[in-house]
């Protein structure tokens, strides 16, 4: 499954399949650890080794207790005034 | 990265209400996007509020996301519109000036953006040496796969034609080479459990 979970960050996955693998995934801590860890290894390469210490699940968070959602309409490349 | 279509299939299942899906886009993209931001923003804790705001921006607004531009190029404009915009309201905060225009801010090198703590600094440093350990003993094959598409950004059928390998080589090669990488890694990184992702 870890063969899976590259390729799930690689974008390498059928539709259909990535779907399942994504679920599959997020469903399991050691695949999601493993996801996390070969996006970093990738960071490293390219010189940014900084760690995720829970930054994505503060995201989260954020998106639960502010209600965010999709918005139809919303730019988000509009810059604040 | 090569990196036009291949997050196409989360982008589309984060626009049906995939919430994963969205998560595992910003796993991917919150270091590459951090390090934009600290391009502009001088303060560790303020980087982290644009880059949160980034990726809020994003998600109210996947539904304008058409594709004709790759996700991340995509992210990268909405990071640097949100940096313009706290640098707006927090003049203090701006580490190229106010008016500095955007190529200027493209070409500058901010460094290890988390140098004002030292914790997360040794960290890093000690994750990017055990990443360096680990490749310096992997096959060469593996190797050249893995740099190939990280660093060179090849996508994987030019890897394929380029080393003469099935398309399926490579994908198990990269795959083998992250692996190999990610163990040795394991007791140097705090691998957070509980995290969500």
């Amino acid at each position: 499954m870890s063969l899976k979970v590259s390729l799930l960050l690689d974008g390498q996955l059928a539709p259909g399949e990535a779907k399942a693998a994504l679920e599959e995934t997020a469903a399991d801590p050691r695949l999601r650890d493993r996801y996390t860890v070969y996006g970093l290894v990738g960071d490293v390469l390219r010189g940014n080794s900084t760690p995720d210490d829970g930054f994505s699940a503060r995201i989260f968070d954020r998106v639960r207790k502010e209600g965010v959602r999709i918005e139809r309409g919303y730019d988000p490349l509009k810059r604040d005034e | 990265m090569a990196e036009t279509d291949q997050d196409a299939e989360l982008v589309r299942l984060a626009q049906a209400g995939d919430a994963k899906a969205f998560e595992a886009l910003v796993v991917k993209y919150q270091r590459r996007i951090a390090r934009h931001v600290a391009r502009y923003v001088r303060a560790t804790g303020d980087v982290e509020d644009v880059v949160q705001d980034t990726f809020i921006r994003a998600y109210r607004g996947l539904a304008s996301f058409r594709g004709e531009a790759a996700f991340y190029s995509w992210l990268y404009r909405i990071a640097t519109n949100t940096a313009l915009s706290h640098l707006q309201r927090e003049p203090g905060d701006v580490l190229l000036g106010d008016d500095a225009p955007e190529e200027r801010a493209e070409a500058f090198d901010p460094g290890v953006s988390d140098a004002e703590d030292p914790e997360r600094s040794l960290i890093a440093k000690q994750i990017a040496e055990a990443v360096q350990r680990a490749l310096a003993k992997l096959q060469p094959e593996l190797a050249e796969a893995l740099m190939l598409y990280e660093v060179e950004g090849k996508p994987y059928a030019e890897i394929a034609g380029m080393l003469g390998i099935p398309i399926g080589t490579v994908r198990t090669r990269i795959f083998r080479a992250r692996e190999f990488i990610a163990k040795r890694l394991e007791p140097v990184l705090d691998v957070q459990r509980n995290r969500r992702w």
